[in-house]
């Protein structure tokens, strides 16, 4: 009796270490990668976040591309020609290609996208990267009724024209992103919402959408006929393993090949082969209302500034975070690393003192961010500095994340923390945030100067001119006037399987796969 | 009988319109909206996303809309997973929730109920000292803890089942070990504490006196007597587990309905909150019913539907 029990149990482990998850292992060509999260939407006008853009950029492509080294480069515009003043642009489309139910492509389809874009009732986040063309915003804010009055009209099946409001140098770059793809009047009128369900979403970048199992599971299957060449890999399987731990544990049995390490993994698979990181264009910085005392005096924001030894970041984080007091990052076109006040603790003390304020008599600080460890760790560093070499108090106050952005609209904490990820590789993307009339600037600081030298850097066609601007408006940013001080840029982390040839990650954190193989 | 479930059901119904209520304004008092977003939108665009969303009505007339919609079975769109109505989110995720959650109940009731027999019966010895020591330890270790030490003892180190994913039978057994260890830890203490209670009853001693064999001592007059207790607290139980498990879906990747209920309030996402919670609800009161009729099985003292024809 006893013995037949223990045969029954050894059965029963043999069983199942027969289905161990080994099998689950991908075969060649099929690529297993975590994506974290459910993709709010595959619709390009619509999405928003980087797990979105992840598969949609696998699926699409736009009239620009980004290259390897992130400068614009034609995709479904062959080559496009600029006019005299700068304000018309001209694209000429690549002839021939398909879209992945054999459709041509026209020029037709991207003035279709970009006025469902812009439609008010389309109510797309995304509305205002086409602003800069000619009446966008006219028409997005329900002024303009009449869809002809914008900007982009198609002179032929394979001529696209785009009139913009004033000239942008970096226009090409824009076009780069998701929200600016063309799209199909008739497919999204034949299956309304569900359009970019799998079965329905048509699509002609190098993979096209095969399976999608919502909260669970992606499959994207390789387009035969993408017109830059079938792809080498066969699948790409996403999953949306959400916890880190797990998901690394899946990088571990084979299951996955590519995962984002998190920052407590990162020193044990810092000598591993697998592991990949790269700075990315992705600032973290502190910003100061500058509407309320001691903060009303750009010396104390200085002084503030000066305070923080940024060196201690990366050691106290471990993802190869870049110190950094600029602003525009590196990696970013006009990134220029002399930029930025330097830690100088008895030069802080200094001015804190011409400004007129005895530290011990200054009420605490108060510190906000958003509920998050790596946030809590900064903030406390960012604490010890400022007693120590400042000798004021600082109070820590941790909110929940859109508790937080609330209050960052309405009433702004003295000091809070803030992050902000390129949507496209220009300077623009960047320094335009703390122009007087962003709604990102939520330090209530005001130059005239800075807003117009951000402004004239928009429509400078000439390289070196450019920097000149941008040089001068981050000098007063960083420097003089400092409403932010500038603390680190982050590092992307991940380990990537062995089996699979020719991945880098790339500083906007997008993810090439065409050329990658899996053996 | 058939008449008192169905009374019972209508009763629910007020019960479903207090949750849709308070939680409508629970929500509305939270601070940050849904459309609160680390890259700040110009404010036209805000109009044209509040009006798609009605979110530039005033609250009641909102709240009216939602309660009409809600009597029509339209749950609304989510304001998150854009094109997608909480209807089909909720139909998508909730059989993978509810077969998770049967297989934890399954563990629960075999394992929860003998656990706590064995102790009872045999009170005072080393076997029962044993078993409550596990149920203690049930209770007290935390699911994310026993989750951790499953997906990386069992799944990665002895590679006996799988660590993680939904892709078979055999996925379904260390989240539902994990879901259903507390619960089967609090049921094997409930039902000892009731089985010590019972045992020593006039009309067990007058079966055992009878001569009838221990087995059917134990099954028919401890058991089923010292159920009534422990079976009350399988209502809300079932209602929990069958509605998923945050902590669980996410150590283990599985695609059910626990995760709305936490990233559903990070996200402000107000339709699907809403839409969790009064399935939630709904739950509860469906099976307090069942409860109820299972009481009238256990315990034939217990009558329902007013006096005996």
């Amino acid at each position: 009796m006893l013995k037949a029990r223990y045969g029954v149990g050894a059965l029963l482990a043999l069983a199942l270490w027969g289905c161990s998850p080994s099998s689950l292992r991908a075969p060649p060509g099929e690529l297993r990668i975590n994506l974290g999260t459910e993709p709010p939407t595959l619709d390009w006008a619509l999405a928003t976040d980087n797990v979105s853009f992840l598969v949609i950029e696998q699926l699409m492509q736009g009239l620009t591309r980004l290259g390897p080294d992130l400068r614009a480069e034609p995709a479904l515009a062959e080559h496009w020609e600029v006019s005299a003043d700068g304000r018309t642009y001209l694209f000429h489309l690549r002839k021939g290609v398909r879209w992945s139910d054999g459709a041509p492509l026209q020029a037709q389809q991207f003035v279709y996208a970009w006025r469902r874009l812009l439609a008010p009732a389309t109510a797309a986040e995304y509305a205002y990267f086409l602003f800069p063309v000619a009446g966008a915003r006219a028409y997005n804010a329900g002024q303009l009724h009449d869809a002809n009055g914008i900007g982009v009209r198609a002179l032929d099946a394979h001529t696209l024209e785009v009139r913009l409001e004033a000239p942008l140098v970096y226009f090409p770059a824009l076009t780069t992103f998701m929200v600016t793809f063309p799209a199909r009047a008739d497919l999204i009128e034949k299956y309304g919402d569900a359009w970019t369900e799998a079965g329905n979403l048509v699509s002609l970048g190098p993979f096209r959408l095969e399976e999608w199992r919502h909260e669970y599971r992606l499959v994207l299957r390789a387009n035969e006929d993408f017109y830059g060449g079938r792809p080498s890999l066969d699948r790409i399987t996403g999953y949306m393993v959400g916890e880190e731990s797990t998901a690394l544990v899946l990088f571990e049995q084979g299951i996955l090949d590519l995962v984002r390490l998190p920052p407590l993994e990162i020193r044990r698979y810092r000598e591993r082969p697998s592991y990949r990181r790269k700075p990315a264009l992705r600032g973290y910085y502190y910003g100061f209302n500058t509407g309320l005392a001691p903060f009303d005096d750009a010396r104390v924001r200085r002084a503030f500034a000066m305070a923080i030894d940024r060196a201690e970041f990366p050691k106290l984080l471990q993802g190869g975070e870049l110190p950094a007091a600029y602003w525009i990052p590196p990696g970013m076109p006009h990134h220029n690393p002399a930029i930025g006040v330097r830690f100088d603790p008895a030069g802080a003390r200094r001015l804190l003192k011409q400004a007129g304020i005895d530290p011990a008599a200054l009420p605490p600080v108060r510190v906000v961010y958003n509920t998050e460890q790596v946030h809590r760790l900064v903030a406390e560093l960012v604490q010890a500095q400022w007693q120590e070499h400042l000798g004021v108090r600082v109070e820590l106050e941790n909110r929940e994340w859109k508790v937080f952005l609330k209050e960052l609209t309405v009433s702004p904490p003295p000091v809070y923390r803030l992050g902000w990820g390129a949507d496209f590789p220009d300077p623009d993307n960047f320094m335009n945030l703390f122009t007087s009339y962003s709604a990102n600037n939520h330090t209530g600081w005001a130059n005239p100067s800075y807003d117009r030298l951000v402004e004239q850097a928009a429509r400078e066609p000439d390289r070196a001119r450019r920097q000149a601007l941008y040089d001068e408006a981050q000098r007063i940013l960083c420097e003089q006037d400092v409403p932010i001080a500038p603390l680190f840029v982050s590092a992307i982390n991940l380990v990537v399987a062995e089996r699979v040839k020719g991945f880098e990650p790339n500083p906007m954190d997008i993810f090439f796969f065409e050329r990658v193989r899996a053996e | 009988m058939i008449r008192y479930a169905l009374w019972r059901l209508l009763q629910g119904i007020p019960v479903l319109v207090v949750v849709a209520t308070l939680t409508f304004a629970l929500l509305r008092f939270l601070p940050g909206g849904p459309f609160e977003r680390e890259k700040a939108l110009p404010p036209e665009i805000l109009r044209n996303i509040e009006a798609r969303y009605h979110l530039d009505e005033s609250l009641p007339r909102q709240y009216l809309r939602y309660l009409a919609d809600l009597a029509r079975g339209d749950l609304g769109p989510s304001y998150k997973y854009v094109g997608r109505n909480v209807t089909q989110i909720l139909g998508e995720a909730l059989p993978v929730s509810i077969k998770l959650g049967a297989v934890a109940f399954a563990l629960t009731c075999v394992f929860g109920v003998g656990m706590g027999l064995f102790a009872g019966v045999r009170r005072g010895t080393a076997l029962d000292r044993v078993l409550m020591l596990l149920a203690l330890l049930g209770v007290s270790v935390p699911s994310f803890v026993l989750g951790a030490v499953l997906v990386l003892g069992v799944g990665l180190g002895l590679g006996w089942l799988p660590a993680a994913l939904w892709e078979g039978p055999l996925y379904v057994l260390l989240p539902a070990i994990t879901l259903a260890a507390l619960p089967t830890a609090y049921v094997a203490q409930l039902t000892r504490a009731s089985v010590v209670e019972v045992i020593d009853l006039d009309h067990v001693r007058t079966a055992r006196a009878k001569g009838l064999p221990e087995r059917v001592v134990q099954l028919r007059h401890v058991l089923r007597n010292a159920l009534l207790g422990v079976v009350t607290y399988f209502g809300p139980l079932l209602a929990v587990l069958l509605t998923g498990s945050f902590v669980v879906e996410q150590i283990f990747a599985i695609p059910g309905i626990g995760r709305f209920f936490v990233t559903a309030v990070t996200n402000r996402d107000y339709p699907l909150v809403m839409g969790v919670t009064l399935l939630y609800a709904g739950l509860v009161v469906f099976a307090n019913i069942a409860v109820d009729l299972l009481y009238g099985w256990l315990d034939p003292r217990i009558r329902l539907g007013g006096p005996e024809r």
